[in-house]
């Protein structure tokens, strides 16, 4: 395996400042020398690890999404908030655009997100189809910026607030499983490098050495 | 633990792959990546003007979502409607200061704030605009990361036509509600399609 000189070398997600890197020791991080945000990591066993969070994370996911958010109690007639809820309202109310705009910001690209996490560290996990990993290392980075889950429960956070001089408001189940996923949502995205990621295919599948 | 070494020289030769994050070297034209194999950059000129396209549909789509109804209260009959300016005004008379703050934030301000930028990233890469190019690098990972945020509203319209919906009173979202969604999604492929080559002084 020929290791290219361009790989002791890593840019700053942030403020694009060059660094070379260093060996680091075990568990340990590496900040940008100018803004002080993590560039690298060494975690020791980060497949397996981000392997059983991303796991559990789409468990949360299913629970979030197939339960009850809140009930609201107004002079004792109660409403239910869940996600199928949701889009039956919308699309009732024949908002088919936001419904389809919904449906993808706030349902099918986090499914996706972690069922392609999921799905391409088992692979690597038991080192089989390197060009399904690849496809799929891509297409998670394609959609990371587009998932809007948390955004979505910050707004369900502010609807409760809008709601509470006129309603009793009782948290469901799919509420606690939020939470969960959202704090299981930021340690992936803290500890999951893209450039470990690849490295560690690298030095599973071998390097294709196409232009030097 | 801090990486030491920083390298000053030919930073601008040098190129971050967003899909990976692989370094690779800077050429005229179109770069697909050494590691991941994706076109990181097309031509600079196709990018500036993608750019700028997303940038307009996005700006002409804020008046329709600020002007028309984001919400619409239908109480016994009677209809009312609010603006994401109104609806922020009720809250605000309703006392709850933080929530009115939060929307005014997110879907006021932040959308205006990510069109200044990409304007200013835009001009800067035509004009000698006097800033650090890390400080512009700065500004772009800013405008990237907080642009979802405007959606809240967008969101809690639709939590509460969820919940709102007696046969005494509904709450059923505007065509505001769209044009926001819209907005939003436009402003952010603008963000997306920004190459940061451009940013050079
Ligand atoms: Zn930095
Ligand atoms: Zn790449």
């Amino acid at each position: 395996m020929k290791k290219h000189k361009l790989d002791n070398l890593i840019i700053c997600k942030r403020c694009h400042t060059l660094h070379k890197k260093i060996k680091l020791h075990r568990n340990t991080k590496a900040l940008c020398k100018h803004c002080g945000s993590v560039i690298y990591r060494n975690h020791h066993n980060i497949i397996e690890t981000t392997l059983a969070l991303s796991i559990s994370a789409i468990i949360a996911l299913m629970v979030a999404f197939s339960f009850t958010i809140m009930t609201i109690n107004i002079n004792g007639i109660y409403q239910e908030l869940n996600l199928t809820a949701l889009f039956v309202v919308i699309f009732e109310q024949h908002f088919y655009l936001m419904g389809i705009m919904l449906g993808f910001l706030i349902f099918l690209f986090p499914l996706a997100i972690l069922v392609s996490i999921i799905l391409l560290l088992t692979l690597m996990h038991f080192r089989r189809s390197g060009y399904l990993v690849k496809r799929l290392l891509i297409l998670t980075a394609k959609l990371l910026p587009w998932s809007m889950i948390d955004i979505f429960f910050i707004s369900i956070l502010v609807s409760m607030v809008k709601l509470f001089d006129y309603a009793q408001i009782e948290i469901g189940v799919a509420f606690v499983a939020f939470i969960l996923l959202l704090v299981l949502d930021i340690i992936i995205n803290k500890q999951m490098r893209f450039n470990e990621l690849w490295r560690y295919y690298e030095s599973i599948y071998g390097v294709k050495n196409e232009q030097s | 633990m801090k990486a030491s070494t920083e390298l000053k020289m030919s930073n601008h030769e040098l190129i971050r792959c967003p899909i990976c994050e692989a370094v690779n070297l800077d050429k005229i034209g179109e770069i697909k990546c050494r590691r991941c194999g994706e076109l990181i950059y097309k031509h600079k000129d196709v990018s500036f003007n993608r750019t700028l396209a997303f940038l307009m549909t996005a700006i002409i789509l804020y008046f329709p979502a600020n002007f028309y109804p984001i919400l619409i209260t239908k109480k016994l009959g009677v209809t009312q409607e609010n603006t994401i300016l109104g609806g922020i005004m009720v809250l605000w008379e309703a006392g709850s200061y933080p929530v009115a703050i939060i929307i005014l934030l997110a879907s006021v301000f932040v959308p205006i704030l990510k069109f200044i930028f990409i304007i200013y990233l835009l001009i800067s890469t035509e004009y000698n605009v006097k800033s650090s190019k890390i400080d512009k690098y700065k500004l772009f990972y800013i405008t990237e990361s907080v642009g979802s945020w405007s959606m809240v509203d967008v969101f809690v319209v639709t939590i509460l036509s969820v919940l709102i919906h007696f046969s005494a009173i509904q709450i059923v979202p505007g065509a505001g509600a769209t044009a926001f969604a819209l907005m939003v999604f436009f402003t952010m492929l603008s963000a997306l399609s920004f190459d940061t080559r451009l940013i050079k002084r």
